[in-house]
């Protein structure tokens, strides 16, 4: 994966794509949770969502910039 | 139970939100502290090619981004009058010569004839004025010597093999003399520059192995860390009056770091990638991959 991309011909970080990524596989995922129900599995479902996103941001992140 | 599954849910939310933070601060330091820059400047050594004797352009041999060999002709200087100016120099040499030859005979009859017919202030004067001619006689050879070299230097070689860049000389230019003319970038003298945060350079070592990607290719060359730059201009210093500091009064909140240039050496250039000086690269520097073993791995890699 390279570092950074073009964007309308300019060089953009790739962690901007990764973000734009992580949003889309969050919503998806956010799907698939929704089905399950959360709040009887988790205790504060907000912080789980929040923490599921920077998981998946990160973990993408570390596999592109190592 | 239920007290339970309450700790439970908690123990989940907890051991995801724990893990996004470890994540996040892997990616941060991964991002931020890991020895990686976007600024990197490919190099070359390029040589300013002057004329070495000034006068108007009679002959351009190459063209522009020409490879040329070294000792190959770039451009020519009219000759005409260095080969007149050599022309006279010999005949300088001529004359100096038969002076010579008249001083020395004038001393050797002088210092035959004895006491009684010359005196001897006279004899002493010829065999001084003789040394004299022969020292003429070498400054007129000396003299050769150097118009014929002007006349050689007529020629403007290359000194390396390397490409022409950026040709703008004309045939009928005038060329002064120590004036570049033609750049000449020297063929397999590429390096690159990448523009390191200080906050980063503690994990480059002179020798690390690193990455070179092109903007906007693919192909990844393989580098050397060959050196890091001991000194870069310091920006707070400039002279006052009477050549004390004069220092910014206020210290900004934000700080940026300064950047150090690091020399990486380009280990191979594949086939097909064209590589010019001032393209800008992305280099990565490994310094976890010391060990790995150099040639074969690194050739199957690009």
């Amino acid at each position: 994966m390279p570092r950074e991309i073009p964007l309308f011909n300019a060089m953009v970080p790739a962690l901007l794509l990764i973000f734009l990524g992580t949003l889309v596989l969050y919503l998806l995922l956010d799907r698939l949770l929704a089905d399950w129900d959360l709040d009887r599995l988790v205790w504060h479902p907000a912080l789980f969502r929040l923490a599921i996103f920077i998981c998946v941001f990160s973990l993408l992140g570390i596999w592109c910039y190592s | 139970m239920k007290m339970l599954r309450n700790f439970l849910r908690f123990l989940v939310t907890l051991a995801v939100t724990g893990a996004a933070v470890w994540l996040g601060y892997r990616l941060w330091q991964h991002y931020l502290d890991s020895p990686w820059t976007r600024d990197g400047v490919v190099q070359a050594h390029i040589a300013d090619i002057a004329a070495d004797v000034p006068g108007r352009v009679v002959g351009l041999e190459v063209h522009d981004n020409e490879l040329v060999h070294q000792g190959q002709p770039l451009f020519r200087i009219d000759p005409e009058r260095y080969r007149i100016a050599l022309q006279a120099a010999r005949e300088q040499l001529e004359k100096a010569r038969e002076n010579l030859l008249l001083r020395r005979t004038q001393a050797d009859r002088r210092a035959m004839l004895g006491p009684d017919a010359v005196a001897g202030e006279h004899r002493e004067e010829s065999l001084l004025e003789e040394r004299a001619a022969e020292a003429a006689y070498r400054a007129a050879g000396a003299a050769v010597r150097l118009a014929r070299l002007n006349l050689h230097r007529t020629v403007i070689l290359a000194p390396a093999t390397g490409y022409v860049t950026s040709l703008r000389l004309r045939k009928g230019d005038y060329a002064l003399a120590g004036i570049p003319q033609i750049a000449l970038v020297e063929q397999h003298s590429f390096w690159v520059y990448g523009y390191f945060e200080q906050t980063r350079l503690s994990g480059v070592r002179i020798g690390d192995p690193a990455e070179i990607t092109l903007l906007g290719q693919k192909t990844r060359l393989d580098g050397r860390v060959q050196g890091i730059a001991a000194a870069v201009a310091d920006r707070e210093s400039h002279k006052g009056d009477r050549l004390v500091a004069s220092v910014r009064p206020a210290f900004n909140w934000v700080r940026l770091a300064a950047r150090v240039p690091v020399r990486v050496k380009i280990l191979r250039i594949p086939k097909g990638v064209h590589i010019s000086a001032g393209m800008i690269c992305t280099v990565v520097v490994r310094p976890d991959a010391k060990e790995r073993p150099h040639a074969g791995h690194q050739h199957q890699k690009t």
